[in-house]
């Protein structure tokens, strides 16, 4: 056991927050939302810079990283509200990499690498239901309807769940095919995501059921980290404020109701951080525990709405213009706190193994 | 004790039922979502109709030309017109005509009262700045007298409606040396008065409140509501008026039908899971002990009293629950529920679970914050030290 970071991952935790803190000012991600788009020269930026190749491995041009790695990676951008699909691509190019054949990732990783191919998961249906895929793969051609389809109108692949008479499984569909039809939706996050048609367009097998099953963990534990990102930024927001904010002539900081929401929040963002990094070093792991994904996703999807209204109760008035940053992370942390798993669903998780013996020491 | 309605109660909320009905019409629904608290043609027309009535004066004295009814009466008018989110009222009706009735002049009270209620008179209330909050008694937006005139200079913010509305309801400082409580006056000014600017402030949850600013606007002396430098009596008093439509449970309600109800006909598998019920019977419960709260203020209120510590309660617990309820819809739909009014087709109850947390924090902090309600119930109620 090691709680600590390591020097590289510290690093590159400091190393990316620069970058960002550079690369990204709040104006540009609020003109991404407001037009719908995705920042795409920051991706450029990015693939530049070498990260996409994270936790890709080092064979396939990647850096060898771990999950936690990936995690420390994400979570600067969700704290930044930077507008660019870094879940997506990285959990479809680790389904890839770990699910196809070894001349097959070459193929696919590479390209992702260069920042070139964007692939994007497409799971959900009409019933938003993890379990209920009705979408068909019949010799080689996918037939079917997708929902909440995050970055969908900028992919340039989809990685589908669909059934085929093996049951559900993993294909990849080139998303500028004319069967592809994507219709965008507007949900609180401000993202781009959308529904997708697909009539007839062919796809390729990538994985069966268990990388099903291995793309949802992956996606569920980094959301988690999303709201955490978006928790920790609202956080500093709110200290820094509560100390120049003054009324009856004092900073507002030194009001002991302030303080205790301060505090308050600091223990929901420490324990969620701490069931964070545990999911992802599951993952990390020859056993990724389920429990630990669904804790981590129901405690942060529980936490980001307390920690962002306590982040408004302080801020008063000035929190709710748009003038202020601090709704991007009100508003994405709930987003990301209802995808690929709400508290709900991790809850029912949880709940069904609820009479088997819990190893807590 | 009792716990039950009387007839006549029922009858009168039957009354309005019947008549909501009539008029709950998506246009009027439409207006109302589009002016965020403003005026309409459509919704002054509903106005009229309340007048006509006589529920906008219910529980006036009869002598002021009201009914005399008792306040539980009010409350059933506000509960039912919540519930069916129907424009009934906006500050102009429950905080400046209140407050003109208490405190006003006999010949305010004849200019300004008629015109309130026909609509010819709206209202935005002035009394935030800046740099005056929750320490709203620090504000320096100052009145001078010259001859028959106020001159008026500062800055205000927050001001909702001042855009749209026909006249500023300003708190202004008219004697500096005076402590901080006891140098401030209300006065009213015309919006369209050479040295006011407005301008919009974009929020979070779609709609606009503005920034003003006051540079040499001259109003007569008369426009003082209540006498020099006793402004701030006035301000608590639209205050607590402005906490009672605050605490209502008829809109919080409606969430909560409108989730069970779109849980009932789109999802009935998720009414059957066991997490889900779960989290709906915990808001039901809520709901009943805000209820709770709010019937007891409503009963104060009747009994001729005035709620402090139990207006704080009821205010807190409603603004609350208002954020629970709008965040527990998103969690129960799912990642429909996070769809916004733009995608309506697919979004349940057309974007209203995600709009309503957009919007829930400033009630949190508005009307006093809940921080402060809080001291006010140790304070008040339980006598804890200062
Ligand atoms: C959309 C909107 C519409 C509004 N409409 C109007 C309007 O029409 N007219 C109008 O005049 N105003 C209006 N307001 C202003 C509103 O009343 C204020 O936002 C409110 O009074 C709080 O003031 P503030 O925002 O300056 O917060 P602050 O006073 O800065 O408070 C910030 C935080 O500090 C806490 N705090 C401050 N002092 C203490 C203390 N002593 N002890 C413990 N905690 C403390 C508060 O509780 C709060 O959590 C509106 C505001 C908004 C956002």
């Amino acid at each position: 056991m090691n709680l600590e970071l390591s020097e590289t991952q510290t690093l590159l935790q400091r190393t990316v927050r620069d970058f960002l803190r550079e690369e990204v000012p709040f104006e540009r991600v609020r003109s991404c939302e407001r037009e719908n788009q995705w920042d795409a020269a920051l991706w450029n930026a990015i693939a530049e810079q070498g990260w996409l190749g994270i936790a890709f491995s080092e064979n396939l041009g990647g850096a060898g990283g771990s999950f936690v790695d990936l995690g420390l990676w994400v979570e600067e951008f969700a704290q930044r509200a930077a507008i660019v699909p870094v879940l997506e691509v990285s959990t479809c190019g680790r389904i890839l990499q770990d699910f196809a054949d070894a001349e097959e990732s070459r193929r696919w990783i590479e390209p992702i690498l260069a920042g070139l191919a964007l692939p994007v998961p497409a799971i959900l249906e009409s019933d938003d239901d993890f379990e209920s895929i009705r979408a068909e793969v019949v010799d080689g051609v996918l037939t079917g309807a997708k929902t909440y389809v995050d970055y969908a109108q900028f992919a340039t692949h989809h990685l589908v769940a669909a059934r085929s008479p093996e049951g559900i499984g993993l294909w990849l569909v080139d998303a500028r095919n004319a069967g592809v039809q994507v219709e965008p939706l507007r949900s609180i996050g401000r993202t781009p995501v959308g529904s997708v048609r697909y009539a007839g367009v062919p796809a390729q097998a990538v994985g069966d059921h268990s990388a099903y099953r291995a793309l949802l963990r992956m996606a569920r534990a980094l959301a988690a980290v999303q709201c955490l990102g978006s928790m920790q930024t609202a956080l500093n927001q709110t200290t820094a404020y509560a100390k120049l904010r003054k009324q009856f002539g004092k900073p507002i900081g030194s009001f002991q109701a302030v303080r205790h929401h301060c505090a308050n929040m600091a223990i929901r963002i420490e324990s969620v951080r701490g069931l964070c990094y545990s999911a992802l070093s599951s993952l990390d792991s020859p056993q990724p525990s389920d429990e630990r994904i669904d804790s981590a996703k129901a405690s942060a999807s529980l936490a980001a709405p307390e920690v962002t209204m306590l982040a408004h109760q302080i801020h008063g008035g000035n929190g709710v213009i748009e003038e202020n940053d601090l709704y991007f992370f009100t508003l994405r942390a709930k987003e990301r706190s209802l995808a690929w798993g709400s508290s709900v669903e991790c809850l029912d998780n949880i709940a069904q193994g609820v009479a088997a013996p819990t190893d807590w020491l | 004790m009792d716990f039950e309605w009387d007839a006549e109660h029922i009858a009168f909320r039957d009354e309005l039922r019947a008549f909501i009905g009539e008029w709950r019409t998506p246009e009027l629904l439409a207006e109302y979502a589009a002016t965020y608290g403003g005026s309409g043609a459509r919704i002054r027309k509903f106005h009229d109709a309340i007048g006509e009535r006589g529920w906008m004066t219910l529980c006036w004295p009869v002598e002021s030309g009201g009914q005399g009814k008792s306040m539980l009466y009010n409350f059933i008018f506000i509960e039912e017109m919540e519930y069916w989110g129907m424009p009934y009222g906006n500050l102009t009706f429950t905080s400046v005509a209140p407050a003109l009735n208490a405190f006003g002049s006999e010949a305010q009270k004849k200019e300004w009262l008629p015109k309130i209620y026909s609509g010819e008179l709206t209202f935005a209330l002035g009394y935030s700045e800046p740099n005056a909050g929750t320490d709203l008694a620090s504000l320096r937006t100052r009145a001078d007298r010259d001859g028959d005139h106020w001159v008026i200079n500062g800055q205000k913010i927050w001001t909702s409606l001042a855009d749209v509305s026909t006249h500023l309801w300003l708190a202004v400082r008219t004697n500096p040396d005076a402590a901080k409580h006891a140098g401030i006056s209300i006065i009213v000014v015309p919006t369209d008065t050479p040295g006011v600017t407005i301008r919009p402030l974009h929020t979070m949850y779609g709609g606009h409140t503005n920034e003003t600013f006051y540079d040499d606007v001259r109003v007569p002396i008369e426009n003082c509501v209540g006498g020099i430098d006793q402004g701030w009596a006035i301000v608590m008093h639209a205050l607590n008026h402005e906490r009672v439509a605050l605490a209502a449970t008829g809109g919080l309600a409606r969430i909560y039908d409108q989730l069970v109800d779109h849980l009932r006909t789109h999802r009935p598998e998720r009414l059957a899971n066991p997490v889900v019920r779960l989290r709906l019977a915990e808001l039901k419960l809520e709901l009943h002990e805000h209820r709770a709260l709010a019937l007891r203020n409503a009963w104060i209120l009747a009994q001729g009293g005035t709620p402090i510590v139990e207006a704080s309660m009821a205010k807190i617990s409603a603004t609350e629950l208002r954020t629970q309820l709008a965040n527990a819809a998103m969690d129960l739909l799912g990642r429909d529920g996070g769809l916004s009014a733009e995608s309506a087709e697919r979004a349940p109850f057309a974007g209203k679970a995600e709009f309503n947390f957009r919007l829930s924090p400033i009630f949190r902090f508005g009307g006093g914050t809940n921080e402060i309600q809080r001291d006010i119930i140790a304070a008040a109620g339980l006598g804890l030290p200062r």
